[in-house]
């Protein structure tokens, strides 16, 4: 047969044109007559070529030798001589790697679901008291940058405020430092930052009718503060958003992916910190002689006003389950009102000066 | 077909032989299609899969005198560099948090944000990521390798870039011949060193108009115009805080395309590998022609992607209303209601959610079409290469490298180009 071939023997790049003898057991490479290579039928495989070139390999060969065939005939003889041609391209398993892709994906939830609770859980003890304050910096300001920046600090208003938290610290005394700020916010909502910052929110003390309902509220804040909820949950937040991170990763885009990801996993406490953290606050205010169920009928009362959910009961559904537990704990001997008349009215403008 | 043995090289005429690409942009587009469409079950892990495909495509149509490429790397050695990447990547980042929390002085990391040592990272990658693209590329039976420190090159380019900003992109020609030559004279094909040969000044002359035009546009027009609406007595109104950006980015998407048409040109012409010459025919209008076949392509199928939402809208109005109002459910935060309303907004979202994947990945479509294989196309079929005949002198040698640097280019999201 004629020269129809190129072959490069892997060694040089040396162009060789050669004949194709095509025998029973092999494809014999010849250049001007004299015998160079014989490829057995079963081990030539094809490879990536532009249309009209069939590109063979030898398979298990260690060099790059290729063998282009341009004649139309010889690639038809070839292809009826070789049976194993399309072996080295097998069909690529589409469903297998869907599979693997969902195994993958499935193990990411089950550790964002099952995981990553336990080990924020076994994590947050083992955090020092001053990187959890550095942490809650960092949060801080990116709340200040959300919520507004505007803390208010009328001075009889912070009086108030800093006599109340005086009260709420003194019936525990282990109880950490705690820093209570009214931030100018039309939504009414408290939260608590790790490290122990507390910031009431201007709508909640508007919507409050009496110190123990602001009181009671403070006192569950700092009941999350106790036990380190808020450092749990950004732990918590910080590993499921990197690990779906990793699942989303080049799709673009994925940001918005993550984030829905995320508000589904972390919008709020368990159930269980509630429970505590309403645990702390009921010890704390019967302690100081007041009612705890003051809390539980100002949320109620807002959440009867609004048509909308406002963040803090969002995320601190008020069941009845909660009520009850509340409405339980009565102080056996009632205490000193926490504020005097004049304090309170104070306290409720904070926000009016400056 | 013509032979030519190894004994004829010698002082012969330089002739030059064009390269040319063959590939077929359905077949490309088919690739492309099935490939993203593979990603949304796949949760993106398809990526892998389509990137070799569109590569193996690529590299197979490109011919030398009808010689062609081929690209050997496999979509399994990108997935497992995606996992060494993430084995890398993973303690770094906590590492990172870990320190900035230790450290007492509140300031101590700005100083070395994450983001620089992913910038680091980068260079190292993009350069690791060439060598593992050159070892994959077989021609002639014999692959391309490298040499070279990732370091030593994520060195010089950290250096260049800090020169290109503090000129304001005067020194950018001068740095991309210095990255260029390291690059290449760290390439080889076989025992054939690479090099090259464009210079900075040769790039500085062909580009500095860009250059200019494009600090004038940026710098002056908003000026100008500021003080044109000064004199109109309007400086703050709406045209005054819209009309410059809007200038400034049709000037960028006018002047994007030539300014890397200039520098492709460049860049392809200073390629040697010994004897081995290369020159380049590519016109700017090439790359501008692609750019707007692009931006015209996306417009288009962002409008028939809403109007078709907005037809089968209004066909299927009676069974979709519903649905809405269940979804709305959800801003009033009342718990019952929105426990109603499950069915519905789990449709709503799920829909919502694969239309807008939908709507990315057919834009990610156009964009790899005419960017990827486009650019591609226009680039190789520009080029001649003389001294052809050279080749036959390069003797096989260098290994297949490893592909961390794919994998942190795919981590970081960074463009190592196909
Ligand atoms: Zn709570």
């Amino acid at each position: 047969m004629a020269d129809a071939a190129i072959f490069y023997d892997g060694l040089s790049a040396r162009r060789r044109a050669v004949s194709i003898r095509i025998t029973s057991s092999s494809l014999d490479v010849e250049e001007a007559g004299q015998w160079i290579a014989s490829w057995p039928v079963g081990k030539v495989r094809r490879a990536d070529a532009p249309e009209g070139v069939l590109r063979l390999v030898l398979q298990d060969e260690p060099g790059l030798a290729r063998l282009d065939i341009f004649d139309g005939a010889l690639q038809s003889a070839v292809q009826a001589a070789c049976p194993r041609l399309h072996a080295s391209n097998p069909k690529e398993k589409i469903g297998r790697i869907v599979l693997w892709s969902a195994a993958a994906a499935a193990s990411i939830v089950l550790c964002v679901l099952f995981l990553v609770p336990v080990v924020a859980e076994r994590m947050t003890p083992l955090v020092p008291a001053s990187w959890e304050k550095r942490l809650g910096q960092a949060v801080d300001n990116q709340i200040r940058l959300i919520v507004g920046d505007k803390i208010c600090s009328d001075p009889q208003g912070s009086a108030a405020l800093a006599s109340l938290t005086a009260r709420l610290r003194s019936s525990n005394p282990a109880a950490e430092e705690i820093d209570i700020q009214v931030l100018d916010s039309r939504v009414p909502n408290a939260i608590t930052l790790p490290g122990g910052k507390i910031y009431l929110f201007r709508a909640l003390l508007e919507k409050a009718e009496a110190p123990d309902e602001i009181a009671g509220v403070l006192a569950h804040e700092m009941g999350h503060a106790h036990h380190r909820d808020s450092l749990r949950k950004l732990i918590q937040t910080g590993g499921s958003s990197y690990l779906f991170g990793l699942l989303f990763g080049d799709v673009t885009g994925s940001g918005a992916l993550v984030f829905m990801s995320r508000m589904l996993v972390d919008n709020a406490y368990s159930r269980d910190a509630e429970r505590a953290a309403d645990a702390f606050a009921g010890q704390t205010m019967t302690d100081l002689g007041r009612s705890s169920a003051a809390m539980a009928h100002l949320l109620k009362r807002i959440e009867g006003n609004e048509s909308k959910l406002p963040a803090f009961l969002s995320t601190h559904p008020v069941t009845d389950e909660r009520l009850k537990v509340l409405e339980r704990l009565v102080p056996r001997e009632q205490g000193a009102p926490l504020l005097t008349n004049q304090e309170w009215r104070a306290l409720k403008e904070i926000c009016k000066t400056s | 077909m013509t032979t030519s043995l190894a004994s004829t090289i010698g002082p012969a005429v330089p002739e030059a032989v064009p390269m040319s690409f063959s590939g077929r942009g359905r077949e490309f587009l088919k690739i492309l299609i099935a490939g993203s469409l593979f990603q949304i079950p796949t949760f993106g892990f398809y990526r892998f899969w389509l990137i070799t495909k569109m590569r193996r495509h690529l590299w197979s149509n490109t011919q030398v005198a009808g010689e062609a490429f081929e690209y050997a790397g496999t979509a399994k050695e990108l997935l497992i560099g995606f996992f060494i990447a993430l084995a890398v990547l993973t303690p770094l980042y906590l590492a990172y948090f870990i320190l900035g929390l230790m450290l007492e002085e509140k300031h101590a990391l700005a100083s070395i944000p994450l983001v620089i040592v992913m910038y680091v990272l980068a260079h190292f990658g993009s350069y690791r990521a060439r060598r593992y693209r050159a070892t994959r590329t077989i021609f002639r039976g014999m692959r391309f390798w490298m040499t070279g420190k990732g370091w030593a090159y994520a060195g010089r380019a950290i250096l260049w870039d800090l020169a290109t900003i503090l000129t304001l992109g005067l020194a950018l020609p001068w740095a991309s011949a210095s990255l260029e030559r390291y690059r290449m004279r760290h390439t080889f094909f076989g025992t054939l060193q690479g090099d090259f040969t464009g210079s900075g000044w040769t790039l500085f002359k062909r580009g500095v108009w860009v250059w200019a035009l494009g600090i004038v546009l940026v710098v002056g027009l908003p000026v100008g115009f500021a003080a044109f609406l000064h004199k109109q007595g309007d400086p703050a109104g709406l045209w005054a805080n819209l009309t410059p950006p809007f200038i400034i980015l049709l000037a960028f998407l006018a002047l994007w395309p030539i300014a890397m048409a200039i520098f492709a040109r460049w860049q392809l012409e200073g390629i040697r590998f010994g004897e081995v010459t290369v020159s380049s025919q590519l016109r700017k209008r090439a790359f501008v022609g692609v750019f707007l076949k692009l931006i015209f392509s996306s417009l288009a199928f962002m409008i028939c992607f809403g109007l078709g939402i907005a037809l089968v809208g209004f066909i299927f109005k009676q069974q979709i209303l519903p649905l809405l109002v269940e979804f709305n459910t959800v801003f009033t935060h009342d718990s019952e209601l929105v426990r109603e309303s499950m069915p519905g907004i789990a449709t709503v979202v799920v829909v919502a959610a694969l239309l807008y994947l939908v709507l990315l990945l057919g834009l990610g479509v156009i964009q790899r079409y005419f960017i990827g294989r486009g650019l591609w196309a226009v680039m190789v079929n520009s080029v001649s290469v003389a001294n052809l005949p050279a080749l036959d002198a390069a003797v096989a040698a260098g290994q297949p490298s490893g592909v961390l640097g794919e994998g942190l280019a795919d981590a970081l999201d960074f463009n190592v180009g196909l």
